[in-house]
């Protein structure tokens, strides 16, 4: 193996809700009541629930085949030449995550804390943390997050708490305004963003106990569900449904307007910790993991080599991706249908061709292990 | 090898099986074929080689009316000379043998009835060779030659001048023992055998450096220890091969799984209770001849926040003081270089009136924030650097120097603002506060890179520093145990135990992070049996007290 790191069930559930929790804060309250208004909460409990989805299937294909990430079961599902191909589109996928992810945290970066900061210095700095991690493996990268998960929960928690008192709940009225139809597309655009879930299809294998994997992932989706609903709850309550979606960053005021006696105040550092702890997980996930794909479909020995020059990769295209701040919104309030394709879509289609398979072989379902 | 892996190589100590100890090749150069029985050949031997050193003590004795010749090696100044003579040398004379020896005495007997019968030593065992012979020689023992055997009989004389076993002056405590390790092996393990009186608990010598032969004890307790961990840490001590060991700090760098990592990876300590209770707790000690400091490992990074008396005094002291240190630990850390961060980048960050003192403050000041605080940490570092080591009465003087003209006349004169001392002092004594020495060292050090990264790039230069540290800290490992763990990688029972000290009757198990043989170390539901274990409950009536009605 590429990786010899073992990692705890609770570390995959940490990771998972690392990768989940960290963009979407800043960036879904947004569109989320663009789309919807007071209902936007609605949307995102349905798409939590949706997310969970990925997370099955990723889960029943991990064990399936034990010991093997998507990379190399893909392999083994669609022979080696289509599996290839398959596993170069999720590291090619991949890549573009943390394109976008980086991107949209210099975006952040330089509008609300450092304007006259050129954008490049944040993402060449965050991707060579990520690359660092990335290199220093699994176990080291589970084990970040497992202390950044801490100052992540606490940061948000204090934040909502210290917020209470300016939550004026009768924003939230009317509720169940939108029509069905609307809810679950924006559900649905939520889905991708819980996608993140699809790392469990290369978590697994590293567990040390991978019968655990579809609890702790659970866990992790709905605990990250839930803080961003009450995020988008609070927001609401605060701003309104006509207000919120003119800030770009939503939380971000939202933090701005605590004030407790003059003296707790201004937590936008707080908030700046998470970002940053936070955006530094999920890349170093995602850089990990693009590295390691294409090692193992490329069926080399190592992939500690290929994280630099994939990080350098990543930080020229997330500039080159998007034009502006503008462009970078549309794209996130309307994901590709791609990134649809390649969470659900293929994960789905690799699980169906297993089960013809299974049925037309006449085996068993492989039973999970003990 | 691409340069990463090239980098990590030099970062991860990957020790191969090294070769033998010199003193075993030095044995194998020489072999033994120069030794020779016959004594007057082999005293001549024992000159070249041990040469003309004052210290050395040869006594040839004659016994049995000159039918066993012997002769006794020692070294002056590391025996106990009363006992060599009362209980070695008198017996062996001829005119005291008792009778019956004196006659049965011979050349083909006198190995065995010399160490069974005659000699009244305690400690008696034999040495294969001359050359192990001297080696325990050199070590403080007293050599039996006798004349055509090549075995030698070694007994254990070993007597020197020690200090006395004294209060531990680097960790001093309010409330526990005040017994600290001395420089002496052996009164150090009896220290630990008087604590842990258990059959299992085992003390194991290995000898490391070539010149010194320094004597490594591993103390553990034989039913707790991970094995896997006592068979790493045996193989890693096995493997040092250096000319001389002064101190543990050489085998703690020697043994330690980063070596070039700013962090220290292994705890040492003075106080016997810590290393009792870090033995009970299945850790293994390694204590060296020649130093009071005793190492512990595996050793995890909270371990640095927690003091002794933590575990004497009442848990929620403990607990309360655990908070405060881990507090002081981020104030030691990353407050001047967030002050920094924030004055230069994000004042908008501070309430208004704190902001407006401070700018009121920094008016005038010609430096920007950061050289401010560079200069102020750099001055700082000076002064404590200077007065460590300076007598008691010139070091008054040093604060005097420092308290004075570079505390107050440095504000006077307008080139540091007062905002920025109080930063700085704060910090130092956060740095003062944390109970390990050892853990300060990487805090004070890091401290620097960390003020600039915050000036280049305000708290998220910070938070870049964090995250860095962060990675590097968790790629840690001390024998196996993540360096983060409890906090990572640990059960949360484990993890409660970074803040919390819980009382003794709950501490029910050792920390799960250690894979231990044994998990448990005592019975559960102590603290209830003594409210329902007795008859009837104990209360002022039922203690005989008369009077009780009455009040």
């Amino acid at each position: 193996m590429l990786e010899n790191g073992r990692i705890s069930s609770r570390q995959i559930a940490t990771l998972l809700f690392m990768a989940m929790i960290s963009t979407s804060i800043l960036f879904v309250p947004a569109f989320t009541v663009d789309k919807l208004g007071s209902d936007a909460w609605i949307a995102l409990l349905l798409g939590t629930f949706l997310g969970l989805l990925t997370l099955l299937i990723a889960n029943w294909l991990g064990q399936q085949h034990p010991q093997k990430t998507i990379f190399q079961y893909s392999q083994t599902i669609l022979g080696s030449f289509f599996g290839k191909i398959l596993a170069f589109m999720y590291v090619w996928n991949f890549l573009r995550v943390v394109a976008v992810v980086v991107r949209e945290f210099g975006e952040f970066m330089t509008t609300a804390f450092m304007p006259n900061t050129p954008i490049f210095v944040f993402i060449a700095s965050l991707l060579l943390l990520a690359a660092l991690a990335a290199i220093a493996g699994i176990e080291v990268l589970a084990r970040t997050s497992e202390f950044i998960i801490l100052l992540v929960a606490t940061s948000l928690v204090a934040i909502v708490i210290l917020s209470l008192g300016n939550w004026e709940l009768n924003q939230l009225l009317p509720m169940f305004t939108s029509d069905l139809l609307s809810i679950l597309k924006t559900a649905a655009t939520i889905e991708v963003w819980k996608a993140d879930a699809i790392l469990a299809a290369m978590l697994i294998p590293f567990m040390i106990r991978p019968q655990k994997a579809l609890v702790a992932g659970a866990k992790a989706t709905l605990a990250a569900g839930i803080l961003i609903t009450i995020g988008v709850i609070g927001a609401l309550a605060i701003f309104g449904p006509y207000l919120l979606p003119s800030f770009r960053f939503p939380i971000h005021m939202y933090t701005r307007t605590i004030n407790i006696g003059r003296i707790l105040t201004r937590f936008e550092a707080l908030l700046m910790v998470i970002w940053v702890a936070g955006v530094f997980v999920k890349t170093s996930v995602y850089l990990y993991f693009a590295s390691l794909g294409l090692a193992q479909a490329a069926g080399l020995k190592e992939y500690k080599f290929l994280v630099l020059p994939l990080g350098v990769i990543c930080a020229t295209w997330s500039i080159s991706l998007f034009e502006n701040v503008a462009a970078l919104e549309a794209m996130i309030s309307n994901p590709y249908p791609e990134s649809l394709l390649m969470y659900l879509g293929v994960p789905l289609f690799l699980m169906l061709i297993t089960i013809i398979r299974n049925f037309l072989s006449g085996q068993q379902w492989r039973q999970k292990q003990p | 090898m691409n340069v990463f892996s090239f980098l990590r190589s030099l970062i991860s100590k990957k020790i191969k099986p090294g070769p033998p100890q010199l003193n075993n090749r030095a044995a194998a150069k020489k072999p033994d074929n120069q030794d020779d029985p016959v004594l007057e050949k082999r005293l001549e031997l024992i000159k070249a080689r041990l040469g003309e050193s004052s210290d050395i003590i040869i006594r040839e004795i004659c016994s049995s009316q000159d039918k066993v010749k012997l002769a006794v090696l020692f070294i002056d100044g590391l025996v106990d000379k009363k006992a060599v003579s009362d209980n070695i040398i008198q017996p062996l004379l001829s005119s005291t043998i008792v009778n019956d020896y004196a006659e049965k005495l011979n050349q083909e007997n006198a190995f065995a009835l010399i160490q069974k019968h005659i000699v009244s030593f305690a400690e008696v065992s034999t040495a294969p060779n001359l050359t192990q012979a001297i080696k325990m020689v050199l070590a403080g023992d007293t050599a039996l030659f006798i004349d055509g055997y090549e075995r030698v009989l070694i007994f254990g004389t070993r007597s020197w001048e020690k200090r006395a076993v004294g209060e531990p002056e680097t960790e001093a405590a309010v409330r526990g023992p005040r017994e600290g390790f001395t420089e002496t092996l052996r009164i150090n393990t009896s220290l630990l055998r008087r604590r842990i009186q258990h059959e299992n608990l085992r003390f194991e010598t290995m000898k490391a450096g070539r010149r010194t032969g320094t004597s490594i004890n591993l103390a553990y307790i034989k039913d707790i220890v991970n094995p896997h961990t006592l068979e790493e840490v045996r193989r890693r001590i096995a493997a040092i091969d250096i000319d001389g060991i002064l101190e543990s700090g050489y085998i703690e760098e020697l043994i330690e799984d980063a070596p070039l990592s700013i962090f220290p990876q292994i705890e040492h300590t003075e106080r016997v209770d810590k290393a009792a209770a870090a033995v009970l707790e299945g850790r293994i000690l390694i204590m060296t001849d020649n130093t009071p400091f005793a190492l512990i490992v595996p050793t995890t990074f909270f371990q640095f926040l927690a003091a002794s008396e933590d575990y004497y005094e009442r848990p929620y002291i403990a607990f309360a003081l655990r908070i405060l240190r881990l507090f002081v630990l981020n104030i030691a850390l990353f407050l001047p270089a967030t002050y920094v961060a924030v004055v230069t980048f994000h004042q908008e960050m501070l309430p208004t009136q704190l902001l407006l003192s401070i700018a009121a403050a920094r008016e005038g000041i010609p430096f920007p924030a950061v050289l401010e605080a560079l200069l102020m940490e750099t001055t700082f570092e000076v002064l404590r650097e200077a007065g460590v080591r300076l007598p008691k009465t010139v070091g008054q003087a040093v604060s005097i120097v420092g308290g004075l003209v570079i505390g107050d006349a440095a504000i006077r004169a307008g080139l540091v603002s007062p905002a920025m001392v109080i930063i700085v002092a704060a910090t130092a004594i956060s740095n003062f506060a944390i109970p390990a020495f050892n853990a300060t060292i990487a805090l004070r050090l890091l401290r620097f890179p960390l003020i600039i990264l915050g000036a280049v790039m305000g708290l998220y230069g910070v938070i870049f520093g964090l995250i860095l540290i962060l990675i590097h800290l968790a790629g840690l490992q001390s024998f196996g145990v993540p360096y983060l763990s409890p906090l990572v990688h640990g059960s949360v029972s484990d993890m409660a135990k970074i803040l919390v000290r819980s009382p003794w009757w709950a501490q029910i198990y050792r920390p799960k992070m250690l894979a231990l043989q044994q998990r448990r170390r005592q019975a559960t539901n102590q603290w209830l049996r003594n409210k329902t274990g007795s008859e009837r409950e104990l209360t002022h009536e039922t203690m005989g007290d008369k009077d009780a009605r009455k009040w």
